[in-house]
């Protein structure tokens, strides 16, 4: 589904990706953690593009993602993204907010988009809030919003990229168990995340990055009762013990 | 005491002068709207001698007295075979004058929306010209109406410009009847009344908009 063959990337003279090789399968959760500024938001943003790679080989749902030919527009609607920050619409309602892709990308009637809408916004538990505005919202419930208009789209991956890390610790938990039933229901996720209990529990994977390299990549339970690398286990003892 | 007797008295020279400011605004507001649009959008696009072109216009425009510009149209293209009467001398280096400040609260309203929306918007199939229509702009607009509205501000009294070259505006018709009169003082009070006539409005109604826009967010 999400294959990364060799891929570096430099910002200028920075080189921020180093001999990146990862395989994502469908339906797998990916879990990526690793010290600030290891590379982990930019090695998510190449898989939909909103960064391109300087060299190497990135390919997802088949499609080589840096290739001159390849239509964009049509490869980033099969795959939902969540920021840190939600980057919801302020000027819209959350119904317009997760219609909106749906009615100008694919063209849904406003009637057929509302109702998926809906549907998604019972799934992430706050149909209620479909005429609220963002900012009326806790940051949560903004959080499950956008992980609502994300997967509105019906797309066959989703990334994440630290969802709840702007998030007050106890609103950390709705946001975390919409993800966790996500998992279950077999979606193909690539979670960037500082919860490691999240990791445990839902990862088929964790992948641990630092300066730029995947230093190590194993199921959660080999590498949480014992991680190879000295750096990854620095990095364990830090986060498990604040 | 303020002589009233000169504004009675003149009541029609000051009403054409009246007329010329606000005609020679409205016509610059306009001209600058559009013109600064385009150059925003010259600015920002995503193709880089547009955005030479863009920069180029801002940066040396704002940054030559508005007076010279004028003088320009007025003297300087009648150097080269292109004539125009005062009054539309005048209105034009208003309306390109003006554009040079328009088109950087446009661009700078852009560019205040968050990274992130666009970033959303993008990354859920939109193109670039939808997530800017749908997106972008709507949040735009809320950041550049302040501005915008003190620019018109800017506008108005910046017309004034036009007495210099005898362009038929309020300044030019205070000159006439302060030279007809030798009052200086009671003259010009009125001319600054009229003046005061037309920004008092238009700076309550932008902060009235600014309120509201914010009460909005
Ligand atoms: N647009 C950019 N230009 C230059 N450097 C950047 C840019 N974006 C990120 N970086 C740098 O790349 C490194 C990795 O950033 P990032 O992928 O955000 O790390 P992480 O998500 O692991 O914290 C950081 O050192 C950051 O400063
Ligand atoms: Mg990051």
């Amino acid at each position: 589904m999400i294959y990364f063959h060799q891929v570096n990337k430099y910002y200028g003279d920075f080189h921020v990706l180093k001999d990146i090789n990862l395989t994502i399968n469908q339906g797998e959760v990916v879990v990526i953690i690793g010290p600030s500024g290891s590379g982990k938001s930019t090695l998510v943003r190449c898989i939909n593009r909103l960064e391109t790679i300087s060299s190497g080989e990135l390919i997802v749902d088949g499609v080589k993602v840096n290739d001159k030919g390849v239509n964009i527009n049509e490869l980033r609607r099969n795959i939902g993204m969540v920021f840190q920050h939600f980057n919801l619409y302020p000027h819209m309602t959350v119904l317009q907010n997760i219609t909106l892709a749906p009615r100008k990308v694919l063209g849904m009637s406003e009637k057929e988009a509302n109702e998926i809408a809906m549907y998604y916004l019972e799934k992430v538990g706050i149909p209620d809030k479909a005429n609220a505005y963002p900012s009326a919202l806790s940051g949560g419930q903004q959080q499950r919003v956008a992980i609502a208009r994300g997967l509105a789209m019906k797309p066959k991956i989703m990334l994440f990229d630290e969802p709840t890390s702007a998030l007050d610790p106890e609103t950390i938990g709705e946001v975390l168990d919409v993800m966790k039933q996500l998992a279950k229901e077999g979606m193909t996720m690539v979670v960037v995340t500082h919860e490691m209990g999240f990791a445990r529990e839902v990862a088929d994977r964790i992948v641990f990055m630092d300066q730029g390299r995947i230093l190590e990549e194993a199921p959660p339970e080999e590498f949480f009762a014992a991680p190879k690398e000295e750096r990854a286990r620095v990095f364990l003892s830090r986060i498990l013990n604040h | 005491m303020l002589r009233f007797s000169i504004l009675v008295e003149h009541w029609d020279l000051y009403m054409q002068g009246f007329g010329h400011t606000i005609k020679a605004s409205v016509l610059a507001l306009i001209g600058s709207l559009a013109l600064g649009t385009i150059i925003a959008i010259f600015r920002i696009a995503p193709i880089r001698p547009l955005n030479w072109v863009g920069t180029a216009y801002v940066e040396f425009i704002r940054n030559i007295p508005l007076v010279l510009i004028v003088f320009v149209f007025f003297m300087g293209l009648p150097a080269v075979g292109i004539r125009f009467d005062s009054f539309t001398a005048g209105t034009l280096g208003l309306m390109v004058y003006t554009a040079a400040f328009i088109a950087e609260a446009i661009r700078s309203g852009i560019q205040a929306v968050p990274k992130g929306q666009m970033e959303a918007a993008r990354s859920s199939g939109l193109t670039y010209l939808q997530a800017m229509r749908y997106v972008i702009l709507p949040q735009a607009v809320k950041i550049v109406i302040p501005p915008l509205g003190n620019q018109f501000i800017n506008l108005v009294k910046n017309s004034s410009v036009l007495g210099v070259i005898a362009g038929l505006d309020l300044m030019y018709y205070g000159d006439l009847i302060s030279s007809k009169t030798f009052v200086t003082f009671d003259v010009y009070i009125f001319v600054a009344l009229f003046y005061l006539v037309l920004t008092i409005p238009l700076s309550l109604g932008v902060g009235y908009l600014e309120r509201r826009l914010l009460k909005a967010r």
